[in-house]
């Protein structure tokens, strides 16, 4: 009687996952060089887009690109908001006016893996069922409402030892307030499993921020799996 | 002719079977990168030859190419350079030159310098205005970036500051560059090309240049606003060539320009497949030209244009465009020589503009390999005292006022 009943919850955690599997099968991925463990989906944008090579802690950053895919694609949808063809005519633009350089493209997460692991300051993206050994995954932040606030203390959440058995993973997407003082005040559930989801929120709780001048929200994505 | 086709017929199938893959290397321990363009053109037009080809007969002279090197030599210094040719019926010729030359130093996001012979920005494509594998069009919109006159815009020998801020409470993000530098023209550049049709031949022209850019990208996704404004102090040197009774006499010739200066102002807006750009453009150009220590003639030019353009991609090997370009000059002249060119104020007139419908089909054959096919109907064909597109020099018996033309492009690029 148990396992039919574990088969039919993953069977439908699995369909949920599948829906919410867009724009939630990406992860960031940075050089251990990279201080920050949280970078801002405006930041992002920025670093990719190459009108920024540094974070706001000061640590240089090269943006690292997959040549196509669907963590690609999901990845240009959700963070950069452009398309391929965009993207490229926006690249080369800068290259053949001499106002920018072409990043590093390849062809496989194993290979974005590998650059990004050895190469100093590289942020570079795959699919969140990508092995990411050698790398650091960056959780996606984005302040909406006021300026970025650092995030002090950080609990990991648990992951579920059945859906960990099944291998449903994924991204969840959170939007959390912060009261002026730092203290995680609310946190909802914008995307992604329900359980994994749950679990995020009841570690975020525990999370700390700096102290703001009045409170704020943010969006954050965390990744279960993949490793 | 028919060789000349078949010889790129051939040409193309092959590149059909090749890859191109941009050049990437180690040296000295720094990441290289070469990359590198090139197109062929063909025109057609129906009536007035136009950009000094004989296109009343069809004409291929439409070539160009360019080669460029960068590195980044630390985490915030970068250096680079393109070499750029081209020939464009009279225009160009094949004579090679530094496109740009850049060392770009970038002290933060919102602060950076970059020094050399810098691409201009001005509007949306001036600094890209060559780099036709960009875009849907095979012509950019010819009232605000006339091919003919490109050297007018597109460097300047010195420098620019130019950074980025992201403004607080979901505002978007304002970008910015301010530039200085010495613009020198190309003696095979239209300007000095239509001067020969008045007996001036020019040995330099050019002179200071500065001004800036901003540009926001609003909150609302997609939608680019800006604003770009320039200044120009020019002078040029030429001869001047009048054929007497007794011979032909070689006199000096100077001008100088009292107050040129251009604003330009766009919008670009992009939804998923589709883009829409829109620009408008003035060009004041007041000068004074001299013979023998005496001002001779004072002219003033007011070049206007705007466009409004649509591009969508219908495909992923297909994109359809579509734009309609307004162009107007009026001239107004002084001094002795005023009677040999009348003022010109009426825009209506054809002499006074040139009205261009446009629609463009581009199919990419290979991610670095696309042909275009465009056609333009224009009404009016400009003033002839100022250049833009349609010359006296290939048009002896008189302008029609209208013309159709049909443009075949090919580029590659990697």
């Amino acid at each position: 009687m148990k396992c039919p009943k574990v088969l039919l919850v993953a069977t439908g955690l699995t369909i949920f996952a599948s829906v919410n599997a867009l724009a939630g099968d990406v992860k960031v991925i940075a050089n251990a060089s990279v201080k920050a463990d949280t970078i801002s989906a405006a930041e992002l944008k920025h670093v990719f887009l190459e009108e920024k090579i540094s974070l706001a802690d000061g640590t240089h950053v090269e943006p690292v690109l997959e040549k196509g895919g669907p963590a690609h694609e999901a990845f240009l949808r959700e963070y950069l908001g452009i398309n391929e063809d965009d993207l490229q005519t926006y690249l080369r633009t800068l290259v053949f006016t001499g106002k920018g350089s072409l990043p590093k493209a390849f062809g496989s997460d194993t290979e974005v893996v590998a650059y990004v692991a050895r190469t100093r300051g590289a942020i570079g993206y795959v699919s969140s069922a990508a092995s990411t050994e050698g790398v650091k995954t960056l959780a996606i932040g984005d302040t909406s409402n006021s300026a970025e606030r650092k995030l002090i203390t950080r609990v990991e959440p648990d992951y579920p030892e059945t859906l960990k058995r099944l291998n449903i993973g994924g991204t969840v997407r959170l939007r959390v307030s912060i009261s002026a003082k730092g203290k995680v005040e609310e946190v909802e559930l914008l995307g992604g499993n329900p359980i994994l989801g749950e679990s995020a929120a009841f570690a975020m709780k525990e999370w700390v921020y700096a102290a703001g001048r009045s409170r704020t929200t943010a969006e954050v994505s965390i990744v279960f799996g993949g490793h | 002719m028919h060789r000349r086709i078949v010889g790129l017929v051939v040409a193309c199938f092959c590149a059909g079977q090749l890859t191109l893959p941009a050049q990437d290397f180690k040296l000295f321990d720094r990441n290289v990168q070469i990359h590198g363009f090139a197109s062929q053109g063909f025109v057609y037009t129906n009536t007035n030859n136009w950009l000094t080809m004989n296109t009343s007969q069809g004409s291929g002279a439409f070539t160009d190419f360019g080669f460029n090197v960068s590195t980044s030599v630390t985490d915030k210094l970068r250096v680079g350079a393109q070499l750029y040719d081209r020939n464009l019926g009279q225009l160009g010729q094949y004579h090679p030159s530094l496109d740009w030359a850049v060392v770009d130093y970038r002290f933060k996001s919102w602060f950076g310098v970059r020094g050399g012979k810098v691409k201009t920005t001005l509007g949306l494509y001036t600094d890209s205005q060559d780099l036709d594998f960009l875009r849907t069009f095979a012509l950019l919109p010819q009232s605000v970036y006339p091919t003919d006159i490109r050297d007018a815009t597109i460097a300047h020998l010195g420098g620019d500051i130019y950074g980025g801020v992201s403004l607080r409470r979901n505002l978007g993000a304002i970008s910015y560059t301010a530039f200085a530098g010495h613009r020198s023209d190309s003696i095979y550049s239209g300007f000095p090309y239509l001067a020969a049709e008045y007996g001036i031949y020019y040995s330099r022209y050019g002179g200071l240049q500065y001004g800036g850019d901003l540009r926001w990208n609003t909150p609302l996704k997609g939608l680019l606003i800006g604003a770009s404004r320039m200044n120009e102090d020019l002078t040029g040197k030429a001869t001047l060539v009048e054929r007497t009774g007794s011979g032909t006499a070689f006199v000096p010739e100077s001008e100088r320009s009292r107050a040129d200066w251009t604003n330009q102002f766009y919008g670009e807006y992009t939804v998923g497949k589709l883009r829409i750009d829109s620009e408008y453009r003035r060009f004041l150009h007041d000068e004074q030209f001299t013979v023998l220590d005496h001002v001779v003639l004072e002219t003033t030019t007011d070049v206007r244009g705007w466009y409004v353009s649509g591009a969508y991609r219908v495909m992923k090997r297909l994109a359809l465009g579509s734009y309609y370009s307004h162009y107007s000059v009026t001239s107004v002249a002084g001094g002795p020589y005023a009677a040999l060119f009348p003022n010109q104020t009426d825009t209506s007139l054809p002499a006074n503009h040139i009205y261009d419908k446009v629609i463009t089909a581009r199919v990419d054959l290979k991610k670095f390999w696309n042909v275009k096919v465009e056609g333009h109907f224009m009404n009016g064909y400009g003033a002839s005292t100022y250049p833009d597109g349609f010359y006296p020099q290939v048009n002896p018996r008189d302008f029609k006022p209208n013309t159709s033309a049909l443009v075949v492009k090919t580029g590659i690029n990697f």
